[in-house]
């Protein structure tokens, strides 16, 4: 009697987690190709094609290469620190490495609007610096905004990866590394690096699919149709043009992130049996 | 001397894990620094190492004070507890790595890899992971990876603590013969005394942060001149207020008693052997009859004391609640001020140890 | 120590690494063989009209002289656009909604004063006006003003606080209950009161409002401008229709050169250009094409089938000017504040 119970008690989740996802995900992504491709397979083409949604990818890729190359840099050296160190204010780092994750995006954009906009306190600062080295650099309103806000809102996706395994891994092997005379550089090429890679990997994916679908952030600092648009903005735009051919265009476009996206999940898949398997 | 520690003290905040630590060994010797959990023996190992740094005193190696010589110039081979094997290299490539960093040509590495691979008897093994390892077989790797630079001293941290039973004698035995074939001067810590009687041609024992004694394992074991010792080797039972006792007179008095298996007899009354001794038999009554694998441990009681000793399974039969003969060859006696080793009045002039 | 060698050599490499790209990135602004880049941040609506009209002058400027113009538009409430200026946006030009939105960028110090003066018809190349948008049908026969109040009358109009119509929305509301209730205030506040209390969704611009109007299918009756009215009755004909209230306010979206930015970019000739542009003949017509009334009268008179003509307009004079009105209504505890704050 029990085994029976359980069982159908079981299947009931099973049923209501494979319901939740077809509606909450599957149906949606379904609308999404379905209404791409209402026009035709041409205007499709031409949606994708168009002038701004080439811009928009531009930019989407852009921002998004920059904030991973980044933020892995920084994100090692943030969790090297947390993780190897003992020092004051160590728990305040760790904390700041995940205000990214607690505060919506857009505070994060009209913060960057309060610090480097034209009336903001660094501006002077940013002015002198311009002048110093003979650039126009603008921090908002810019692609160097989009960037900027998009490294702020992915920047704990591979700080977060990378900790746990170094906590597991402990300082032993390390170490016996420095016993034997290895740098520091060494030692972080030789152990410390192949046991965080594949973590390191998923971190990165996490982090551009992320970068990609950014709205909030972005959509504070940028307002160029064209020029400091991003590819989810891009689809904004067209969506309240308003006409029957843009929103099919919206689509299109969305399609494009879709398509991305389910790049990134397959990367992620891999990566996560990779790691399986290689696990020591 | 080949490696000393002069007047080492260290503290952790409040905890003392060093009191002046001082001893020195001679070259090619096997050492054991041995102590009970927390007595601060792998502090020590580490700070000879420069793993840690003493608050006061002296590391001094081949007479060259070492304190500000960083550990990886220390010319030291360290095999940590739990083998460290970096694991996403292979067994050659983990040898390999102290003559890599040096920069050694690499034929000549190719060629000392393969000696030690050898040397520990890990032929064809060379392109494993340490996860395909054993337990035995990781230890090995990392005595291999730890020798394969060449380094004057080899410093062990509990090397048998993560392995079976059954494996770690043959372990033992192994890396006894390994050692004193390289010739390589060596200490480990270990909190096992059995290990450090075995394996060591000295032991240091520390409590504490103290050094208790130091000498080789024979002498420890008869005569121990601390209190602690005393206690700490061997299997003993310490005893208060043992009064009556044939052959002591007042000597035991107020004073704490440690007695070993082996300093008490417990024969049937018709044992011809102890014929002679009749006179300072004490009356016992078995309470307790353990198989202990390769004999019996028999606990009596005697003079309202209980004391263990043990019966080879050579010998007769024995019941609980069996009155027996015992006799007490000698006890340690200790107090706040010393330890002394007390013999049985009676039974001098006659030669124990010919028994 | 050597840790720490190697964390800081590779903070200052990626740092200058990072500052390389930006500034890469960031001279976007350089002029390649000739091309000049132009922004200009205008309000909700004018997206499609401003497309075509970039077109056009495009054509115009390589015809007059002969260079590339590489135009970039920027769209968004009208209100929150003239903060985006204010607070970086380097536009060369403004096309907003509404001339407080304006004044407020002089007020920042980047457009100079007698900006007003600088084009025809008090710098308002086009007007508009307000109207309502509601399903084919007109089940809940919505009809005028006090149709609005009505229970169950959903209402989709964008926030004050961030576009230009929908002040625009309000002052007409406004002048209805003015003229209803001959001026007694708390009357009027009541009317305003209870059409704001039928209001379902508040965008944050008026093209906002018209999507969630029109794609999402929210509410009964969009108050709107009439050119977003007429531009959704030709995109989804059949499917709307058009009603004129009786009392409505004559919109003025006004357009200006942001001097300091032109200043900076060296664009105001061609800023200049670009908006004296929007009063030609073609340029006037094209206004009318996207529903926008031209200022022009005897182009505007082209499109009496397009426009009612006849509509009752009051002005912004009728509230004192912009500044007053602005005061007195969408200011931080004004009258707006006080209606929505009780809601």
């Amino acid at each position: 009697m029990e085994e029976r119970s359980s069982k159908i008690a079981k299947w009931c989740l099973i049923g209501i987690s494979v319901a939740f996802f077809l509606l909450m995900l599957i149906v949606p992504l379904f609308e999404v190709l379905y209404r791409a491709l209402a026009d035709g397979l041409e205007a499709y083409g031409t949606a994708l094609g168009a002038k701004t949604t080439l811009s928009a990818l531009k930019v989407t890729l852009l921002a998004t290469v920059i904030a991973v190359v980044v933020n892995t840099v920084f994100g090692l050296i943030a969790s090297w620190l947390v993780t190897k160190f003992d020092f004051r204010g160590k728990n305040v780092l760790s904390t700041l490495i995940d205000i990214p994750f607690s505060i919506s995006p857009v505070i994060a954009g009209l913060a960057y609007i309060m610090t480097f906009g034209r009336t903001g306190w660094a501006k002077p600062l940013l002015d002198g610096i311009n002048e110093a080295l003979g650039t126009d650099i603008a921090l908002v309103f810019s692609v160097p905004a989009v960037v900027l806000a998009t490294i702020f809102v992915t920047f704990p996706f591979i700080s977060r990866e990378i900790i746990p395994l170094l906590y597991a891994q402990g300082r032993d092997e390390e170490e016996a590394a420095a016993m034997m005379g290895a740098s520091g550089f060494t030692i972080f090429r030789k152990i410390t690096f192949p046991h965080i890679r594949w973590g390191l990997l998923y971190g990165v994916i996490l982090c551009a699919a992320r970068a990609f679908g950014e709205f909030g952030a972005v959509y504070a600092v940028s307002k160029a149709r064209g020029k400091t648009f991003t590819l989810p903005l891009e689809i904004d735009a067209l969506y309240m043009a308003g006409s029957a051919d843009s929103i099919t265009q919206a689509f299109a476009v969305s399609s494009l992130l879709v398509g991305m996206a389910l790049i990134m999940l397959i990367l992620k898949n891999i990566v996560e049996y990779r790691g399986k398997r290689d696990d020591l | 001397m080949y490696v000393e520690m002069k007047e080492i003290c260290k503290k952790f905040g409040d905890y003392e894990a060093a009191k002046q630590i001082s001893f020195g060994i001679e070259k090619g010797k096997l050492v054991a620094l041995l102590g009970p959990s927390g007595s601060g023996k792998t502090t020590i190992l580490r700070m000879l190492a420069g793993l840690e740094r003493q608050d006061r005193g002296d590391v001094v190696i081949e007479g060259k004070v070492v304190n500000d010589v960083p550990a990886s110039e220390r010319g030291i081979g360290f095999v940590f507890q739990n083998y460290a094997l970096f694991r996403y290299m292979t067994v050659y490539d983990n040898i390999a790595f102290g003559l890599k960093v040096q920069k050694a040509d690499k034929q000549k590495i190719h060629a000392r890899v393969m000696e030690m691979v050898s040397l520990i008897g890990l032929e064809g093994l060379e392109k494993r992971y340490p996860n395909q390892l054993s337990g035995g077989q990781r230890q090995r790797v990392a005595f291999a990876r730890a020798i394969a630079p060449n380094p004057q001293l080899l410093l062990l941290d509990e090397p048998f603590a993560a392995i079976d039973a059954k494996v770690r004698k043959d372990l033992r035995k192994w890396l006894k013969d390994m050692i004193q074939k390289v010739g390589i001067t060596s200490i480990f810590v270990t909190h096992d005394q059995e290990e450090a009687v075995e394996v060591a041609d000295d032991i240091i024992i520390i409590n504490e942060g103290r050094l208790e004694q130091m000498g080789s394992p024979i002498a420890i074991y008869k005569n121990p001149k601390t209190p602690f010792v005393a206690q700490f080797i061997g299997t003993s039972t310490v005893l208060e207020n043992m009064v009556g006792f044939k052959g002591y007179d007042d000597a035991l008095d107020g004073k704490k008693v440690i007695v070993r298996p082996e300093f008490v007899e417990a024969f049937k009354s018709d044992n011809k052997k102890f014929a002679n001794m009749m006179n300072a038999v004490e009356e016992g009554v078995i309470e307790n009859v353990v198989f202990r694998g390769s004999y019996l441990e028999l606990t009596l009681l005697v003079n309202g004391v209980r004391l263990t000793t043990n019966r080879s399974l050579e010998r007769r039969h024995v019941d609980i609640g069996e009155k027996m003969c015992v006799l007490l060859y000698r006890v340690y006696l200790f107090d706040d001020k010393g330890a002394e080793i007390r013999k049985n009045q009676l039974l001098k002039g006659i030669d124990v140890e010919a028994l | 120590m050597k840790k720490r060698g190697f964390i800081c050599k590779t903070v200052c490499f990626t740092l200058l690494a990072a500052c390389t790209a930006m500034a890469l990135t960031g001279c976007g602004e350089e002029k390649e063989g000739g091309t000049i880049t132009f922004t200009n941040v205008s309000y909700d609506p004018t997206r499609e009209f401003y497309e075509a009209y970039n077109e056009l002058f495009a054509e115009h400027y390589k015809e007059t002289t002969g260079s590339g113009i590489e135009l970039v538009q920027s769209h968004g409430g009208s209100g929150s656009q003239a903060r985006s200026v204010i607070e970086g946006n380097d536009a060369d030009v403004v096309t907003l909604a509404l001339a407080h939105d304006i004044t407020a960028i002089e007020n920042a110090g980047l457009i100079e004063e007698g900006w007003m003066e600088e084009f025809e018809r008090n710098s308002s190349p086009y007007t508009s006006t307000i109207v309502f948008l509601v399903h084919s049908g007109n089940e809940k026969e919505i009809n005028d003003w006090d149709d609005l109040i009505k229970e169950g009358v959903e209402i989709i109009t964008p926030d004050p606080k961030s576009s230009g119509g929908a002040c625009w929305n309000f002052l007409a509301a406004w002048q209805y209950a003015k003229t209803t209730f001959g001026g007694d205030e708390e009357k009027m506040k009541e009317f305003v009161s209870k059409l704001y209390h039928n209001v379902l969704v508040m965008d944050s611009g008026a093209r906002g409002a018209t999507t969630t109007f029109v794609e999402n299918g929210q509410g009964d009756v969009l108050i709107a401008w009439e050119n977003e009215a007429l531009l959704t009755l030709q995109e989804y004909p059949g499917e709307y229709e058009l009603v004129t209230p009786g009392i409505s306010i004559l919109a003025e979206p006004s357009v200006a050169v942001v001097d300091e930015n032109a200043d900076k970019n060296g664009t105001q000739e061609v800023a200049k250009e670009y908006l004296n542009y929007l009063y030609s003949e073609e340029a006037q017509r094209m206004a009318g094409k996207y529903y926008y009334r031209p200022s022009d009268e005897t182009v505007l008179q082209e499109f009496a089938d397009t426009f009612d003509l006849s509509v009752n307009l009051c002005t912004i004079d009728d509230f004192g000017g912009w500044d007053q009105a602005y005061e007195d209504f969408f200011a931080d505890d004004a009258v707006f504040d006080e209606i929505y704050a009780a809601q």
